[in-house]
Formats: C-alpha cells, structure tokens, sequence
C-alpha cells in the first residue's frame, strides 16, 4: 500500500522546520527598532479604525458570492487556455455554454440589482 | 458518446434558467402562468426521459440505466405533483415565484444527476445541487421567522452531514484508489477482509445518507424544518429528499460494498429499528400535522431500511414501489393540509374537526391518503408495505419485521386519529371549504395512483423489477 505518500510526510516535515527555522533566525539577524505605526495592524495600506467584530452589512455577502463565481470561472479557464490547441473546437464550444450559465447568473443578479448598493 | 442521454436533465436545467430570467426582466408578475411555464417543463421533461436509451458517459460517471430512470420518474412525479398542489399557495403568499418554481426544477435536475452518477466526485456535486437548493426552498418566506429559522437549521445541519458523506467519500477513495463506483466495487470485491478504515466510511456513509433521509437518529432537524417551510415546499421535501437520500444510499452500497456486506448490514438495522420506533411513538404525541406527517415520514424510512438491510434485489424492487405509493399518499396530504390552511389558516389536527361536514370530499380524500400510510389493503401503502417486508422475511429478518409490524400497529392510531376527527367530531363553523382547480387536480391524481397501486400492483412491480435488474446479488 505504497502510493508514494512518505514523500509527501518528508515535504510536510520540511516545511514545518523550514518556516521554524527561517523565522527564528531572522529574530536573530535583524535590526529591533519597533515604533507606533510599524506595530499596528496591516490592512492592505489603509488605517485600521475599530474592533473586527462588528456586524457587517449583508450586501457585502451578494458582492462576495458574485465574486467567488467569478474566481472560479478563471480557474476553470485557465486550464482550457493553456491546452486550447490540443482540445479543439468541443472544449471551446464547452466552455461558451459554461460562460453562458454564469452570465445568466450575472444578469440575473444585475437586475435584481445586487449590484447596486443599498445603504 | 451519445449526448441524447442527458436530454431531460438539459432541457429541466434550461427550462429553469429562462425561467428564472424570465422573471427577473418581467415588469409584472403572474403567478399562475408562471407555474403553468413550470408545470409544462417538468412533464416535457417527464415525458422526454421515456424515450431515453440505456447507456453511460464521461467513463461511466454519468450511467442511464433501468434504476437510474426509474428513479427520475419518481422525482419529476414528485415535481410535478407538488407544483400542480403549490400554484394557489404561491400566488397567495409567495413573493418570487419564478424563483420558487426554478429552484424546484434545479433541484429535480440535481436529484436525476444523482439518480445517474457512477462516480463519487458527480454523486456528492448532483448531491449539493439539490440540498443546496432544498435550503433556500426551505427558508423561502422571507418575512416569516418559522421559515427562515427551518431555512437556517436544515443549511447547518445539512452541511455538517455533507462533510461527514464527504469525508466517508474520501476513505472510500483512499482505500481502492478509485472513485468509479463499479471500480470500487471490484476492488474491495478482490480485497478480501475489510479493514477497520472501511468500517470508519461505512458508518459516516450511514450517518451522511440518515441526515437526508432524515432516519432516526439523524432526524432531528426533520420537524422543525417540515414545519417552519412553506407547505409545498415541505411535501415536496419529505418524498423528492427522501428519493434523492435512497437513490444514492441503494447505488453506493448494493453496488460498490456488496462485497463487505455483513460491515453494513448491523449498522442499517440498528438505524431501521431506531427510525421505525422514534418515527412512529413521537408522532403520537404531535398536535400539528406537518409534525406528524414529519415524524410519520421518519418512521416509513425505517420500514424502507427494514428491507435494504435484507440486501436482495427484491429490497429494492420494494422501495421502488414503496416510493411510488408514499409519493402520491403523503403529497396528496400535503396538498390537502394546504388546501386546508389556505381556507382556514391553520395546520392543527383539532381544526380538522368537522371537515367532513364542511368539505366532504376532501375529508374522503384525506382518509385514502391515511389509510395508503398505514397500509391498508386496496392503497399503495399495502402492496409497498407487503413487498418491503417480504424482502426481509425472504432474508429470514424476523425481528426486524415484527418489530416494523408492531410499530406499524401504533401508527395506526395517529393516522387514524386524523380521520377520526375529521369524520366525528362537531364542526366548529359551518362555512364550507372552496377548491380551487388545481388543487382538485392534484387531490385527484394522488388519489387514483394511490387506488391503482393498490388494487392493480402488476405494472408497478414490474417497473420496480426492472430497475433491481442492475444490481448483481
């Protein structure tokens, strides 16, 4: 019942030790000069204000789901670019009706005007 | 390859897309021509899947066969039936109803992939195709908390019971390098011995398929959300799920663990005997009927897993008509329970008293309905109930049987105390109900099949034969 998996438990280990190891030394190695905004939160640039349990406004899940649907049409095709050649004029064809489905979905959402924002 | 396979499931899926946009660009809405759009559809789509061939896809992860389409009669049936029941309840009090309608036929379309795949990957994606859509269904009434509170509970503990399957899905794979059902199957048949690996997926099989067919004790989310979602969605709930939960459970397990039979066949009694006694004694107790009709659809799961556990191919022969007779016997008390609460507004068995004064023939109705439940001769309820059991006594199961026979004695007297409340009791006011059309329609068709199952079982049997030809006991 080898399929190879004690190559994966070494990967595994070597991973932990590597991050263990890199973060430790370079503790070690650089320079220790902490000040206020250095310290502070990272939110992408912006300055971070308040606690984040705080309700969120339910539209933002409509913007998230469109965007999840979105995100996973790339990676589907990505895949169907990169062997476009080998797969033909089927996978094309495939691939428009797939893209139909979700711009159904798109239109659907637009003019139930989910992506209009209502504060 | 041949793609006129998956006609049916293409034309459901698109006739549900246009609908749905349909919706969303039309200025006005009209429910009952909505539901009609819905209704033709779904028969198209019913009367489409007679002419379908035998024949696989994709590396048999799409598989049509006798039982696969056998069980997509089954779900369209319930479809159909329910959408005809529902139209005078969601032009009453649904806002949406495009949606309403599309999220049926999505569903129907996720319930016949499962029906055919023969895969594990396709089986769990068909699988959340239609729960997925059963929540939202589930929480539909936006403005009622009952509704939403069944939505929110049946989303959570659905996906719990999801990760559970998945996970069993997973051992399944890791154990025969396959995800191929007939693959699975051959290899564990070569393996022999078991190992304790196969025992972990076995009963996170049972715990995933329990919660969607809401067997005991994986029932507990079965009242509350019965009884918070809308009524049709509920009738439509407690047979299409039910179908859906079986379809896979029988495929995964008489197909791909035939071979480590006697690992299963402990575990699905203990279940079976669990569903048919919590079932049937907490319906007693039950003062709405949704609940009742809830528990009582708990304890008919367990009188189906009474004859799986006999693992012949009468068991299924059985549950095919068992599935038949219990579609059209409960949805037909749904569309009653509806049609009562339309005129009334209420879902209590003590105000049903007197129905027999105020609406004869629904009271007469109601009662056929009842008596196909508890199986009495010249229903539906019978012959399935005589099948069901007489695959286990053949398997020499004489506990479980006259466990499920004393239980059934019991629920005996829930079913009938609904009618005796109709029949006898003073009504407390005169007015008399209306039916709308289709409801009659929908009253009338559950009716007869439920007659015609009981009293001309021939074809029925046959239909249900067929489909148990694919598996090789």
């Amino acid at each position: 019942m080898d399929y190879g998996y004690g190559l994966i438990g070494i990967f595994i280990l070597f991973g932990i030790v590597f991050v263990i190891f890199t973060i430790f030394f370079a503790g070690l190695l650089r320079p220790q000069r902490p000040n206020k905004t250095k310290l502070e939160n990272y939110e992408c640039g912006e300055a971070p204000m308040g606690g984040a349990w705080i309700q969120y406004n339910v539209g933002f899940y409509i913007y998230a789901l469109i965007f999840v649907i979105f995100d996973v049409e790339v990676v589907f095709l990505f895949p169907w670019a990169v062997a476009f050649k080998q797969l033909g004029l089927f996978a094309l064809i495939e691939m428009l009706i797939f893209i139909a489905i979700l711009i159904a979905g798109l239109a659907y959402a637009w003019k139930k005007g989910a992506l209009t924002w209502e504060s | 390859m041949d793609y006129s396979l998956l006609i049916p499931e293409v034309v459901l899926f698109v006739w549900a897309l246009v609908l749905l946009l349909y919706n969303a660009s039309a200025k006005t809405e009209n429910p009952r021509a909505i539901g009609l759009f819905a209704l033709i559809g779904l028969v198209a789509a019913f009367v489409i899947l007679w002419f379908v061939p035998d024949g696989s896809l994709f590396g048999k992860t799409f598989i049509s066969d006798t039982y696969a389409r056998g069980f997509k009669m089954i779900f369209l049936l319930a479809a159909i039936v329910t959408v005809i029941g529902s139209v005078d309840f969601a032009s009453k009090h649904m806002k949406h109803t495009g949606e309403f309608y599309s999220l049926i036929m999505l569903c129907v379309t996720g319930m016949m992939f499962l029906a055919s795949a023969g895969e594990l990957i396709s089986l769990y994606v068909a699988l959340e195709l239609s729960t997925i859509s059963l929540y939202i269904l589930a929480a539909f009434l936006k403005k009622d908390l009952k509704s939403t509170e069944a939505g929110l509970k049946y989303l959570i503990l659905g996906a719990a019971s999801s990760g559970i399957l998945l996970y069993g899905l997973s051992l399944l794979y890791g154990l025969t390098g396959s995800t191929v059902l007939d693959e699975i199957g051959y290899r564990l048949f070569l393996n022999e011995g078991t190992t304790i690996a196969a025992v972990f997926a076995i009963v996170m099989f049972v715990a995933g398929f329990g919660f969607k067919l809401a067997a005991a004790p994986f029932h507990m989310w079965a009242p509350d959300v019965y009884e918070g979602a809308p009524t049709p969605v509920t009738a439509f709930l407690s047979v299409a799920s039910k179908a859906a939960g079986l379809v896979a459970f029988v495929r995964l397990f008489f197909n791909s663990l035939l071979a480590i039979k006697p690992e299963w066949v402990v575990i699905v009694e203990i279940v079976a005997i669990l569903a048919m006694v919590v079932g049937n004694v907490v319906a007693l107790l039950q003062k709405n009927i949704k609940r009742m009709l809830a528990y009582s659809s708990i304890a008919q799961v367990g009188y189906v897993l009474v004859a799986l556990s006999a693992g012949i191919d009468l068991s299924v022969t059985s549950m095919m008509i068992f599935l038949l007779a219990y579609l059209f016997a409960n949805i037909g008390a749904f569309i009653v329970v509806i049609a009562f609460s339309n005129a009334t507004g209420s879902d209590n068995i003590e105000d049903y008293s007197g129905l027999w004064k105020r609406k004869p023939s629904l009271a007469i109705v109601m009662t056929i309905y009842m008596l196909s439940l508890v199986g009495i001769p010249l229903t539906g309820g019978f012959i399935a109930k005589y099948f069901l059991f007489g695959a286990a006594v053949k398997e020499g199961l004489y506990t479980l049987v006259v466990i499920a026979i004393l239980t059934s004695v019991i629920s005996l007297f829930y079913y009938m105390n609904v009618v005796r409340i109709m029949m006898f009791r003073p009504a407390p006011s005169a007015d008399k109900i209306a039916l709308p059309w289709m409801i009659k329609l929908g009253l009338a068709i559950s009716v007869i099949m439920v007659l015609l199952i009981g009293i001309w079982p021939g074809p029925f049997y046959a239909w249900g034969q067929l489909a148990s030809t694919i598996f090789h006991f």
